[in-house]
């Protein structure tokens, strides 16, 4: 029997679709991203129906992640940050579900894909490029020019370029890498439980192991998820932090 | 139901803190998990070093396609040189900003 450990990551049409020479279908991707969408916006619509003074469950969760955010924008931005909050409150609370959800046994993990991730870090990034010009004009470019002396600056911007131009990279392969690398491990395992138990004798005793190796890789996932989903929300503000304020690393 | 008056809302608070206080459980902090610090480092460092490894491959593919100028492969090599120490800036900065959260943390 082969079991695949990278097949619950393949991209499956559900709907066939052409638009020209491109493929547009609708994938199974697009039906969890749907679903994930769904899933945060009835969140929050049943969190703030009540809107008690003395919260309950749904909507002191509701509350601890608005919160959650708004300090971390306060604190890795400045106030000036704020505006922000709408953008930054969407991009966590997406990367955070859908983390959770590609946990759930037969759910596709949206975020362990680079072309998504890849695509919320470049709308990141843009962001950030777009903000840092609005606000200082040509003065963003002095963010690639450090306080140094005029004979070894010529070596430094480009490193700063390219430390720059790093960013959306490591931002999207972090997450990506993360997931698909938990995911992988996760099935690894399970199909050890299988494999084990199928041989029969004193090897069907042993697939217990991996089996309670799941339950604990399963608890460090929980984490990683949230973790994961909190240093994309908490980079994101610090690169906000450099468009808006310049004073970045000098 | 009567309204809550504003001595009992008070105590209520104050009860409350008293009793957050009590059970206050050290929650892990994100940036204390060593498996992640280990991710950003790598991350930062690997992908600084493709995305200089990048640049001088386009620069010299860009002479050799509308110049005559014959570079390849020193643009590569050399890009890719300030690829690594722009890896390793990146690297010392993410240690800053740790340490940074870290000692905030204590401080609290």
């Amino acid at each position: 029997m082969a079991i695949n450990p990278m097949e619950q990551f393949a991209v499956k049409p559900i709907v066939p679709l052409h638009i020209g020479h491109y493929d547009v279908s609708f994938t199974n991707q697009s039906l969890w991203m749907c679903i994930v969408v769904g899933a945060v916006s009835l969140f929050m619509a049943l969190a703030v129906r009540q809107r008690s003074v003395v919260p309950g469950r749904v909507q002191s969760m509701a509350e601890i992640s608005y919160e959650f955010v708004a300090t971390m924008i306060g604190t890795a931005a400045g106030e000036d940050g704020l505006v922000f909050f709408p953008f930054v409150f969407t991009l966590f609370m997406f990367v955070l579900f859908s983390n959770f959800l590609g946990l759930l046994p037969g759910a596709y993990t949206v975020t362990s894909q680079i072309c998504v991730t890849f695509g919320l870090a470049a709308f990141v990034i843009a962001m950030v490029i777009v903000t840092g010009f609005i606000k200082h004009g040509i003065g963003f470019l002095k963010l690639f020019v450090p306080h140094a002396p005029w004979y070894i600056l010529w070596l430094l911007v480009p490193i700063e370029f390219i430390s720059f131009a790093t960013r959306p990279i490591s931002l999207s392969v972090r997450l990506f890498a993360n997931m698909l690398a938990g995911h992988t491990l996760l099935k690894v395992f399970a199909s050890f439980v299988i494999l084990l138990g199928g041989a029969g004798g004193v090897l069907s005793l042993l697939s217990v192991a991996p089996f309670f190796l799941i339950v604990a890789i399963t608890a460090l996932e929980l984490l990683v998820a949230a973790l994961q989903a909190y240093v994309f929300a908490i980079l994101t503000c610090i690169y906000l932090n450099e468009a808006l304020h310049l004073h970045g690393h000098h | 139901m009567t309204a809550p008056k504003r001595e009992d809302l008070q105590s209520l608070g104050e009860r409350l803190d008293a009793a957050e206080k009590r059970n206050q459980v050290p929650r892990p902090s994100p940036a204390a998990s060593t498996m992640g610090i280990a991710f950003r480092f790598t991350t930062e460092l690997v992908s600084a070093l493709l995305v200089g490894g990048g640049i001088g491959y386009g620069i010299d593919w860009a002479f050799d396609r509308w110049t005559h100028v014959h570079t390849r492969p020193w643009g590569m090599i050399a890009m890719f040189v300030l690829g690594a120490a722009a890896g390793i800036l990146n690297v010392i900065r993410a240690a800053n900003e740790i340490n940074a959260e870290m000692a905030k943390k204590d401080g609290d």
